[in-house]
């Protein structure tokens, strides 16, 4: 039981080190929030068309992107009311679906903070095997990502598809989304991407380090996450997130303290 | 005469209702140094972009010599500082140079010794030249630049104005500067294009000081001051710009 759930973790770990980078470089932390809001849609609508909760995730992530893309370029509403609105309104109607299709109240419940009984080991080749895919192909943009993210002006300049990168990297988001939904829940998937790439940033002088220090400091906090929620009983997800919430003030206050003793500048 | 480097046809271009480009036209070929003035609002900056081709026109055709590199010094350019990117990391950037290439790519630039800061600390004037390090990291054809030395002070600018100067004779290539320096922008270039939606007068910078057009937009004084600015230095293209012309530009 704890291994398809160890390799699943330590999957979605590799992933969210160098993506939370980006979330964090690129102020998309409200946008991944909203796309999490989207998974429970997602688990409905996989289950009416008869495919896997991952696959429903996903494909109503691309929607949910692409709609907002959409609505942004229509400049009628800031990005953020957009967002709110794209965001509550699959909330809403993922949450009104599955209450329609049956779903009790706890299995609900699960799908928003994480439990350790939503992983399978059916559930762990798409897992498994849809990171690996998203790592592959985000080492493979990550030079244009990283000029984008510098100036996207440039980039584009420089010959950088900046719009179909940038759908890309929401893409990526989608598929994190959709491995993570089952650990950590739906309402804590941005501080799994944020917490651990802003604890690596305290310690980083370049992006790749920042990136990988993401993925270690994600790792540890769900090994040291799974025992904790068994042991006490909690809900994994927040177990998980408050572990990286130490982790995190920890190497604030190392950091703080090193400055004031002029350790480092 | 040999193929134009950036050719612009009758390029129309609309913004909230109104025309900013109308109908201009613009050829940039080997060795011009072609500078575009022009008061704000002007659309200095939408042409500059049309002729990157990062944005389309309504009307009218861009076209580029098979195989041009452009290096491109954007107007606005701000880092989220959460990003850790030391300057030897961004010239590197999704591309190909070697430690070597960066190097000389920083001597040229007068960068040497800002390789090893991360970009979010940089000065204005620091960052213009790590701007135009950039710039020249693809081995250009055509330099353009969107007001580049907008944020810097007096002696700054003349120093980003010097080494624009000392790259366009050193590295052969073409340069087209979006500015509003106009005192400065006089001494060292070859050719000036005057916009207002559309191309009002081009030429030399003292043809350019009488044509009636450029005095009504920029008034009398102006006008005047660079005709006596540039008639002292008509057949003067080295690059001593010794502090003294900044005294005679003074109205």
């Amino acid at each position: 039981m704890m291994t398809p759930m160890l390799m699943t973790a330590l999957a979605l770990a590799l992933l969210a080190g160098p993506l939370g980078c980006f979330v964090v470089w690129r102020r998309m932390a409200y946008f991944g929030d909203g796309l999490a809001h989207s998974a429970l849609l997602g688990v409905a609508v996989g289950l009416i068309a008869g495919m896997s909760n991952q696959i429903g995730m996903i494909l109503v992530a691309v929607l949910f992107a692409v709609m907002l893309l959409w609505l942004r370029t229509q400049r009628l509403l800031a990005t953020d009311t957009l967002l709110g609105i794209l965001a509550h309104a699959a909330l809403s109607l993922g949450v009104v679906a599955m209450a329609l299709l049956g779903f009790e109240d706890a299995e609900v419940h699960d799908y928003l903070l994480g439990s350790l009984d939503n992983v399978s080991a059916d559930s762990l080749v798409y897992v498994v095997l849809g990171c690996g895919l998203a790592l592959g192909l985000l080492m493979r943009l990550w030079p244009g990502l990283l000029l984008m993210t510098t100036s996207e002006e440039l980039a584009h300049a420089e010959g950088v598809p900046v719009r179909v990168y940038e759908f890309l990297l929401m893409l990526l988001l989608g598929i994190v989304v959709a491995a993570a939904v089952q650990i950590v829940g739906i309402l804590l998937i941005t501080s799994l991407l944020i917490i651990p790439a802003s604890t690596a940033r305290l310690v980083a002088g370049q992006p790749e380090t920042m990136a990988i220090g993401g993925s270690v400091m994600a790792a540890l906090c769900m090994l040291g996450g799974l025992p904790v929620a068994a042991t006490l009983d909690v809900p994994l997800g927040p177990a998980i997130v408050t572990l990286t919430v130490a982790l995190f003030l920890m190497v604030l206050s190392v950091r703080l303290l090193a400055e004031r003793l002029n350790l480092i500048n | 005469m040999s193929e134009p480097l950036v050719e612009a046809k009758h390029l129309n271009v609309r913004r909230q209702g109104g025309l900013v480009l109308d109908n201009v036209s613009l050829t940039l070929g080997e060795r011009d140094f072609i500078t575009l003035i022009g008061p704000n609002g002007a659309g200095k900056s939408v042409l500059l972009r049309h002729l990157l081709k990062l944005e389309n026109p309504e009307s009218g055709s861009v076209t580029h010599r098979h195989g041009l590199r452009i290096g491109y010094l954007p107007e606005r350019f701000q880092i989220d500082p959460t990003l850790p990117m030391p300057v030897k990391r961004f010239l590197a950037l999704n591309n190909k140079l070697t430690h070597d290439q960066i190097a000389e790519l920083a001597a040229e630039t007068d960068c040497e010794n800002l390789l090893d800061k991360p970009l979010v600390g940089l000065s204005g004037g620091e960052l213009q030249r790590v701007l135009l390090a950039r710039a020249l990291s693809n081995d250009p054809h055509v330099l353009m630049l969107d007001e580049p030395a907008q944020n810097l002070d007096v002696s700054g600018q003349l120093r980003f104005y010097e080494l624009i100067d000392a790259l366009f004779e050193k590295r052969q290539l073409s340069v087209l500067m979006v500015s509003h320096d106009l005192h400065m922008v006089m001494n060292s270039t070859r050719q000036v294009v005057c916009l207002y939606h559309h191309i009002c007068c081009s030429g030399a910078p003292d043809s350019v000081a009488r044509d009636p057009e450029f005095i009504q937009m920029f008034g009398n004084e102006m006008a005047q001051m660079m005709a006596v600015y540039q008639h002292s230095h008509a057949h003067d293209h080295t690059h001593d710009h010794d502090h003294t012309h900044l005294h005679e530009m003074k109205p």
